[in-house]
């Protein structure tokens, strides 16, 4: 989301807002690890973790030529660097150095543990060759990527029984930066992916569009409309909660915040509460999918992207997704390319976030010159379009257009390689967020008295319409498509 | 802003849909599903290949 969106009054954006940091970021480890396509290999320290049973063999460093690094000095290199380049980011930001050096350290630590504990083979294990490879009798056969779960789990555990904790935390506490340098990373990925397959990468480009309709003209009516009606809010809460519940969530709920000019307040709050149902989900959708779902592979993909509100809980759930089904497929004897689940999902989440501010935008005609009618109140701008716009969506397109020209280009084998790399920081940042949001998850907010009818709201339409809605739009438009087999 | 405003808040008698919102449910109601059908004819007739 936009770093303008974030902020209610939205008129004075810093120099360098998180999407500009998130895209400085992400297009700086794309570039070194492309420098590998014609010189040193820059980049394959960083730390990797295979699936294990005994933990001395379980770190490693990503690429061959940082073998004699080991486990420990992989790990210790991607913490320095992580460190360094995100001090400086969040310095540039305007944040406390110290601080954030401080808590960033604690919260890499607990966070790389927890995916450390997801990799074990009781943990990730799906088929039963898998088992019989690591020598268990059972597992819970969440993949490795159950390690996000793991640390959506333990935020939660600290966001709820050890808040003092987390609100030491909270320098280091940046889901919405982590995901969106992420996501810039995710470009490269899917461009790679999506070279193989062109015609249907293309195709499936094109049913995204189906989620924009969706979001901002289905979802926002209905659900401003039951807000309105049924519980009867005002004007103020019912629109951020709108946006909220059918947009991405509190970006979504911030920006038309600003838009209808709402006292800061409302939108937090709101957002508060998208936060809340959005880790639920997580928890929830995934498992459902591969239930229900994995059949329909990128059915549960468009899903996901619809279902689930904001962008790190979207794309985050999206790769759980992709693992889950894809193992269930792999147990079946179906060996899916990975890498498509979460294209869908991830293109889905950004086509929908690309139209905030023009929503805003509309939103803010229709609230200055026909509800909030003032004559000394300023008029909505078309120039609050460009401000609400996610910049860091242009630093996906751009490593998803040089990845594709690369890989249309010829660069093969050693293209992969290097994107490879790249993607080992796209799910250590995953790994962050996932860890963030659980930090910064308070269930006890539910019962906080008053907002209980928000989440009244917010439950009804979620669960009684959003993901249904979601679920037959997603069927209509990718129900028979399968991901590319493998080989 | 305290937990009692916020109840005393949310408690306050609901404000009657003004006919410009009436207008913009409906309106985007409408566009959405005549878009919607729109894009289910052509991913019909073009299906995903």
């Amino acid at each position: 989301m936009t770093e303008a969106a974030l902020s209610p009054s939205a008129s004075v954006a810093p120099r360098l807002g998180e999407d500009g940091l998130a895209v400085i970021v992400g297009v700086g480890v794309l570039i070194l690890a492309l420098v590998s396509l014609y010189g040193p290999d820059l980049l394959g320290w960083a730390v990797t973790t295979s699936v294990w049973t005994d933990p001395a063999k379980a770190l490693g460093a990503v690429s061959k030529v940082y073998a004699g690094l080991g486990g420990a000095g992989a790990l210790a290199a991607t913490y320095v660097a992580l460190l360094v380049v995100l001090s400086a980011g969040v310095a540039a930001l305007g944040a406390e150095v110290k601080s954030f050096a401080v808590a960033f350290t604690v919260v890499f630590v607990i966070a790389y543990a927890s995916w450390f504990v997801g990799s074990w083979a009781y943990v990730a294990a799906v088929t039963p060759a898998d088992q019989a490879k690591f020598g268990v009798s059972w597992s819970l056969r969440l993949t490795n990527e159950g390690g996000y779960i793991v640390a959506l789990i333990v935020g939660l555990v600290i966001a709820n029984a050890f808040p003092r904790f987390g609100d030491w935390l909270k320098e280091a506490i940046r889901p919405e930066l982590y995901i969106k340098i992420a996501i810039v990373l995710l470009g490269a990925f899917i461009a790679v992916t999506a070279a193989g397959k062109l015609t249907l990468a293309s195709s499936l480009l094109l049913r995204g569009v189906a989620a924009i309709v969706e979001a901002y003209l289905i979802y926002w009516a209905v659900v401003y409309f039951i807000a309105r009606k049924w519980f009867g809010f005002s004007r103020e809460w019912a629109a951020p909660l709108a946006s909220g519940v059918s947009i991405c969530g509190v970006a979504a709920a911030i920006a038309t915040g600003g838009a209808i000019r709402a006292r800061p307040q409302v939108p937090v709050l709101v957002s508060s509460l998208v936060v809340v149902f959005a880790v639920v989900e997580v928890l929830i959708l995934p498992f459902l999918a591969q239930t229900f779902l994995s059949s329909q592979p990128l059915v549960a993909a468009a899903w996901i992207g619809l279902a689930v509100k904001t962008d790190g809980a979207a794309v985050a759930a999206g790769g759980i997704t992709e693992s889950l089904v894809l193992a269930k497929a792999a147990a079946e004897g179906i060996a899916y390319q990975p890498g498509w689940m979460l294209a869908v999902t991830t293109t889905v989440k950004v086509f929908i976030d690309i139209f905030i501010g023009v929503w805003a935008f509309i939103l803010a005609y229709i609230w200055t010159n026909h509800i909030n009618v003032k004559p000394d109140s300023e008029k909505a701008k078309p120039s609050e379009i460009w401000a609400r716009f996610p910049k860091f969506v242009l630093g996906f397109v751009a490593t998803f257009v040089a990845g594709l020209a690369l890989a249309l280009g010829g660069a093969g084998p050693k293209l992969a390689a290097a994107v490879g790399e790249a993607n080992t920081f796209r799910v250590i940042f995953f790994i962050l967020t996932f860890f963030s949001i659980g930090v910064l998850t308070d269930f006890r907010k539910l019962w906080r008295e008053g907002l209980g009818k928000l989440a009244a709201v917010y439950l009804v339409s979620l669960f009684g319409f959003v993901i249904w809605v979601g679920l037959i739009i997603s069927w209509l438009f990718f129900a028979g498509v399968k991901p590319p087999l493998v080989g | 802003m305290s937990e009692q405003e916020l109840r005393k808040e949310l408690k306050e008698p609901a404000e009657p849909l003004l006919p410009i919102e009436k207008k913009l449910i409906g309106w985007s109601l409408g566009i959405g599903v005549v878009l919607l059908v729109l894009l289910a004819v052509i991913n019909h007739f073009l299906p995903i290949s």
